[in-house]
């Protein structure tokens, strides 16, 4: 029943390359994590859908009530799509003592992020409306000697201060720029 | 090429020592993720060119991470017959400079860092050479001054993607050995003559882990490296496997033998991309040499090794949250008996060590357990490997004997704070340790020292916190972690840290009560005593230990809604002194809130109902001005603009 429900969602040539991992690593330890994270790392949103749980969840024949509990367990799983751009904050705590939480306060506000609803948490994953940034945070990038660091679009920026983390956003922001 | 006998491993030996001492000329760049961060890899990319430029016969080589991070990036220049040299902080433009020198076979003395004329990698020793009386040894500066380094024998030196430079130093011979003498009884004698603790933080004696997995029945047996090094503060575990995999994979090999398991897991962060990526070029290195996989060295003996990337829960670095994990569920830790041991991986037995652990492996078989415990400390043998960051100025992995006082690392090793603030306190083990203040640091750094004073070991971390550091602000901080990485089995662990972030984030907003302060220290013991797992069982630690060791703190915020490190946002407010504001509008752009007025050569204004106290201002008034100040509580400060960390510098000249 679910396959079926899956099937028209997923479109062909993502279901290839899904059977393609589960062949690859479904039985191995650790199986149903490497599936997941390889299938979200190829996503162009760098998430994954509930099609795609579905579908995964089908072939593995892995419960989907299980499939959705690991998901949304690990915080390197985003089931919403990812902004074009991403910032990531690392909250380790050699970049807290060194003032990261002004970072983090700094790019959600620059980004127009500080109204939404976080959970007043410190772990947070969050998408401007028009899916153009990410404001993220990770635990710990293991960076520390260069605390704080912040990471954009995977390249990481260490010993950074307001400035210097709002010049980093503003040369990769696209918006409202003349061409 | 598949090495069988000792015969065709000391072949591979000298072929990899002539790339290791090679004689011509040799520059290693240090390309470990820190020093990649801050440029290493373009310095390289320049040596490259240069080479190729001048036609140059240079060896030029990646190498990992020599530890002293604040100096990177780090090079070393061997020239055959003369001692190898380090450069600090060496950026793209001195390449050429350094490369030509080279080829005269010399290097500029007074630029340089620190020289080793000869090196010991415990599996074999390599002798550079002897001169450069201006430069000083590698242990004569401050910060290797009073390190030994066991666990990072091989770091920054040899190529970590080139399985021969690691033979060329001795590597895989402890295996061989093992193998060859085909009696893992002995390997667990000499580790427990080595009395080695697991390095991961519980501090458990290796020798009886092996031992019971060794004794547990069944014909499928796991063993697995816990690279899932979570604590935030901690980089350890990625440097090592960055600068040295193949320690790592001989200490595996060499434990599943002696345990008698045939397939092994590396459990590592999926954060750590350039440990992935060196650690599956080493594994497949390891295969075709027929060091891993079917039928070692001849042996008969097949072990396979396989990479999982975790997918970030800090609690899966708990031994049956990993088990979890590895069986595609999510990271929920379980009760023991049964321990791994018996019933572990798919109920298979299994023994999960943590990365450095594996790293003491084969120096403890190459050496002897005897040779081990003469360093350290009785009850805690051997050295441990700490990460000396925060309001530190030599930030760098630092390897000591254990029992070394705290005082060593932060001032001896570290220099202090690098700058005019006080050290006030030392924050060891991540969320799971806790705070030792400055007055406590000639407590020697072992498993039960550190106990005792109510914080642990842990995995290694040391964050330095200075006068700057609110240790209220730093009890929530942790509280905070750990209540968001809470898997939420255990009432106690996810409605009890609930509770204390309500009640620290009420004492850091000013709200706080006597009697929340009173909860805390009732909370604490409740959620220690009564949650499953190292993560519950620890997590009130941080809070706890500044209670005990900084209760003004916290009376302050409770009494006088007074916030002195100035960090508590909501008992902080920012103002501008008309006096002394020369209307420069640096403060008035980068306040993401708007919320300064005033044009440029006007006095600038703060509204405080706009203001988001996030301190930006702080950050960019020129500290010729001067003009913003904060308040908190009825004291003022005024800003000390909040400088890049300063790097260390160089070592003065030698006249």
């Amino acid at each position: 029943m679910l396959d079926t429900l899956a099937r028209p969602q997923t479109e062909l040539e993502d279901q290839s390359f899904i059977d393609g991992v589960i062949t690859e690593f479904g039985s191995k330890p650790g199986g149903l994590l490497s599936i997941l994270e390889r299938i979200q790392e190829r996503n162009r949103h760098k998430y994954l859908s509930p099609e795609v749980l579905k579908f995964v969840s089908s072939r593995t024949g892995v419960p989907l009530s299980r499939v959705y509990s690991v998901a949304t367990f690990y915080s390197f799983f985003n089931l919403e799509p990812q902004g074009k751009h991403t910032v990531c904050i690392c909250r380790g705590t050699a970049c807290h003592a060194r003032g990261s939480r002004d970072l983090l306060n700094n790019a959600k506000l620059m980004l127009g992020l500080h109204n939404q609803e976080d959970g007043g948490a410190d772990k947070l994953s969050l998408t401007t409306p028009d899916k153009e940034f990410t404001v993220r945070t990770v635990a710990c990038f293991g960076q520390c000697a260069l605390a704080p660091v912040v990471e954009v679009d995977r390249k990481i920026y260490g010993r950074v201060n307001e400035r210097e983390m709002r010049k980093v956003i503003d040369r990769v922001d696209s918006r409202g720029k003349v061409p | 090429m598949k090495i069988r006998d000792l015969e065709a491993l000391g072949e591979v030996r000298r072929q990899g020592l002539a790339k290791y001492k090679p004689a011509r000329p040799r520059i290693a760049v240090g390309l470990g993720t820190c020093g990649i961060g801050l440029g290493a890899e373009e310095v390289y990319q320049t040596f490259v060119s240069a080479v190729e430029a001048l036609g140059a016969d240079v060896q030029i080589v990646r190498t990992g991470c020599f530890g002293f991070c604040a100096e990177e990036p780090l090079v070393n220049i061997a020239i055959p017959g003369k001692p190898l040299v380090i450069f600090s902080q060496v950026k793209p433009e001195e390449a050429e400079h350094i490369l030509t020198d080279a080829l005269a076979g010399t290097v500029d003395q007074a630029r340089a860092l620190c020289k080793i004329q000869s090196w010991d990698h415990l599996t074999g020793v390599v002798n550079f050479g002897e001169g450069f009386p201006g430069i000083p040894e590698w242990d004569e500066i401050d910060f290797y001054k009073g390190q030994k380094k066991i666990v990072l024998r091989n770091f920054g030196l040899i190529d970590p993607e080139d399985i021969e430079e690691y033979i060329a130093v001795g590597g895989y011979e402890a295996l061989l050995k093992t193998l060859r003498n085909a009696e893992p009884e002995r390997i667990v004698e000499e580790l427990k003559k080595a009395r080695l603790r697991g390095r991961g933080g519980a501090g458990f004696l290796v020798a009886t882990k092996w031992e019971s997995m060794r004794n547990a029945p069944g014909d499928r047996k796991y063993v697995i490296c816990n690279a899932d090094e979570g604590d935030p503060g901690a980089y350890m575990n990625r440097n090592q496997i960055e600068s040295d995999p193949h320690s790592l994979i001989e200490g595996m090999v060499i434990g599943a033998y002696t345990m008698g398991a045939s397939e092994g897991i590396v459990y590592v962060r999926a954060e750590y991309p350039l440990a992935v990526l060196r650690l599956k070029n080493a594994v497949a290195q390891a295969e075709a040499y027929g060091l891993l996989g079917e039928d070692i060295l001849g042996s008969g003996f097949s072990f396979h090794l396989s990479l999982v990337e975790g997918a970030g829960a800090f609690v899966c670095g708990e031994e049956t949250a990993m088990i979890a994990s590895l069986e595609g569920r999510a990271g929920r830790p379980r009760t023991r008996p049964p321990y791994p041991s018996e019933k572990g991986l798919w109920g298979h037995p299994t023994s999960i060590n943590n990365v450095e652990t594996w790293y003491n492996v084969p120096v403890i078989v190459s050496k002897g357990g005897r040779w081990f415990a003469e360093t350290g400390t009785e009850r805690s043998p051997g050295t441990k490997v700490f990460s000396l960051v925060g309001k530190i100025k030599n930030t760098g992995l630092v390897e000591v004997p254990l029992g070394t006082p705290l005082r060593t690392f932060v001032y001896d090793i570290g220099g202090g704070t690098g700058d005019e603030k006080a050290v006030k306190a030392l924050q060891t083990g991540g969320p799971s340790g806790g705070c030792v203040p400055e007055e406590m640091f000639d407590t020697p750094v072992d498993y039960e020292a550190l106990a005792q004073l109510g914080s642990i070991m842990g995995s290694g971390g040391m964050v330095v916190m200075d006068e700057d550091n609110c240790m209220v602000d730093v009890a929530r901080y942790f509280v905070e972690f750990t209540h968001s990485e809470s898997c939420g089995k255990c009432v106690a662990c996810r409605v009890g840290l609930d509770h204390c972030l309500r009640i620290l984030n009420k004492i850091s907003e000013g709200q706080g009560t006597e009697a929340d302060r009173d909860a805390l220290e009732h909370l604490g013991p409740m959620i220690r005593d009564t949650s499953l797992c190292g993560l519950g069982q620890s997590a009130p630690n941080p809070v706890l230990t500044t209670l005990r060791y900084f209760r003004h703190e916290f009376d302050e915020h409770i009494e006088k809604k007074r916030c002195s490190a100035f960090v508590c946002p909501e008992l902080v407010c920012y103002y501008i002194d008309a006096e002394r504001c020369k209307g420069c509008m640096a403060c008035a752009k980068v306040c993401p809130s708007k919320a300064i007025s005033g044009s440029r050569r006007e006095v600038h204004n703060i509204d405080q109902e706009r203001c988001s106290r996030c301190g930006s201002c702080c950050s960019v008034c020129s500290p010729a001005i001067a003009a913003v100040y904060r308040e908190s509580g009825g004291i003022t400060r005024r800003i000390e603009p909040r400088k890049k960390a300063k790097r260390a510098g160089h070592r003065e000249k030698t006249p």
